[in-house]
């Protein structure tokens, strides 16, 4: 049997993972354990890549695994997929120390 | 549990049973083409112009592979024994390495003359040694006398979800039955070292672990450069991982759960069993001589894969001495590698195996590995070459 859905990893998670393509305006079914919920997806999202299931506003904490793993970009829609096009990870940024942009 | 290893004089046990040849030039290579059961460790790397930090750190890394289980015997082709760096001097190389018991042998171009009677009597030296070797008989060995080192690479998001913590699993199982594990890749540690740091033994520990991803991000930081240019690379983001933090807080799972004993320099042995954090860098070119430079005896490449290109055939092992196994969790990757990866983890995504179920049946291929059973790109000759971890500007 194919995986299904998408996973999240934590309760505090924003994201989840899909674990399948899923086509824009799919009801993704997002398991934590045993709980599930289903998020629609706005736009087409591949397999191992991430879905928000929150709205998420500029500069808000993207979380999973229950740690923060960069900031939001822009405001994101719930069913929106979430890469480095709207998130921005704050580790490592020698652009910054440098002056640089944000 | 046990496994089936060659017995060494210091007590450990060897998973493999070659003789290695430390090289000066060309002509270890040549005495490996000719004299089967033979290694040698392909780097540019020799400390010429090196810093005393960088020249110690080679001297560690071929001492560690000659003191390695899986090393029966060990000859250093040297150009004269009066030659070079104090601390590559390779009657200082024979030295720290006999301590393990194992016969080893100077091979001197000067002595000999020339160097074709430097080959002849690399190549009888050489066939004698593995002719030795080879009277020696595997025997049951304790878990505890395993040593593996792990890196994670190519990642994508089902190494972080299924990948690494099987990998993590195996770790939990083998320190539980006495064993040694390492894991390292401080740049992948950062976003995530607070989350390591709780796991020190003591607050030595932790502090050592977030030391050292302070050090490495004040490093990335002074190059002026953003670290997502760098790190994570093209194929992690082209796989779904969208920043470092992301990247390090899936990596960490390979490690398992157990308390971190200690951090290790790079090929630096370790003082005891359990887990280790190595102060590394990921490249596998240079990580995995230095996990078999710590002891390890099996090197493993956790593969992610979904934004890999390439085709069927991984790399060979880069650790000289010690073979490699490849796992991945993404059936994308499997269908494209099947000739090359041992074990297939995506079964936890899939929700045929629970990770525990995954671990215990990677565990039970690890063990019929050290007892003798080839990993797939062992059966290959090609050795790809080896890169040593150096901190150092050189001059």
């Amino acid at each position: 049997m194919p995986a299904k859905g998408a996973l999240m990893l934590s309760a505090k998670d924003n994201v989840a993972t899909l674990l399948e393509d899923a086509a824009a305006g799919t009801g993704v079914l997002v398991r934590l354990g045993a709980e599930t919920r289903t998020v629609k997806s706005r736009e087409s999202i591949p397999f191992g890549f991430k879905i928000a299931l929150t709205d998420i506003a500029r500069g808000a904490s993207i979380i999973k695994y229950g740690e923060t793993i960069g900031i939001a970009s822009c405001d994101i829609k719930q069913g929106d997929m979430v890469h480095v096009h709207n998130l921005e990870g704050g580790r490592g940024r020698g652009d910054l120390t440098k002056g640089g942009v944000r | 549990m046990n496994f089936l290893g060659y017995p060494r004089p210091d007590g450990s046990a060897g998973i493999r049973n070659y003789v290695l040849v430390i090289p000066w030039g060309f002509l270890a290579a040549k005495i490996c083409d000719l004299v089967d059961g033979t290694r040698t460790i392909l780097t540019a790397d020799h400390g010429s112009g090196r810093t005393s930090r960088d020249r110690e750190t080679i001297a560690r890394t071929l001492i560690g592979l000659g003191r390695n289980p899986n090393v029966a015997a060990v000859i250093i082709h040297t150009q004269g024994v009066g030659a070079g760096y104090p601390e590559l001097k390779p009657t200082r190389l024979a030295e720290e390495i006999a301590r393990s018991g194992k016969r080893v042998e100077i091979l001197d171009a000067v002595k000999e003359g020339s160097t074709l009677r430097t080959l002849e009597k690399g190549v009888h030296l050489a066939r004698e040694m593995v002719l030795e070797a080879s009277r020696i008989r595997r025997q049951p060995s304790d878990l505890s006398n395993l040593a593996i080192g792990v890196k994670c690479g190519h990642s994508d998001t089902t190494s972080g979800i299924a990948g690494n913590p099987v990998i993590g699993n195996l770790f939990d199982r083998i320190i539980a039955a006495g064993g040694t594990a390492f894991f390292g890749e401080t740049t992948e540690i950062i976003g995530a070292e607070h989350v390591l740091a709780k796991r020190g033994i003591n607050a030595e520990v932790s502090r050592q672990i977030l030391e050292a991803a302070a050090r490495t991000e004040a490093i990335a930081k002074s190059t002026g450069e953003d670290i997502r240019t760098v790190n994570p690379v093209p194929s992690n983001i082209a796989g779904g991982i969208s920043s470092l933090e992301e990247k390090s807080l899936g990596a960490i799972h390979k490690s398992g759960s157990a308390p971190i004993q200690g951090v290790l320099k790079y090929g630096e042995r370790p003082g005891g069993k359990g887990l280790f954090f190595v102060d590394n860098w990921m490249s596998m070119g240079s990580i995995f001589p230095g996990y078999a430079a710590s002891g390890a005896q099996l090197v493993i490449f956790q593969l992610g894969g979904g934004g890999m290109v390439g085709n069927d055939l991984l790399h060979t092992s880069t650790a000289v001495v010690s073979p490699l196994m490849w796992t991945t969790a993404n059936p994308k990757t499997l269908a494209r590698a099947p000739t090359s990866i041992d074990f297939y983890s995506g079964t936890v995504i899939e929700g045929k195996d629970t990770i525990e179920k995954a671990g215990a049946k990677l565990l039970k291929l690890v063990l019929d590995i050290a007892s003798g059973t080839m990993t797939k790109v062992e059966t290959l000759r090609h050795t790809d070459p080896s890169q040593i971890y150096l901190m150092d500007p050189c001059f």
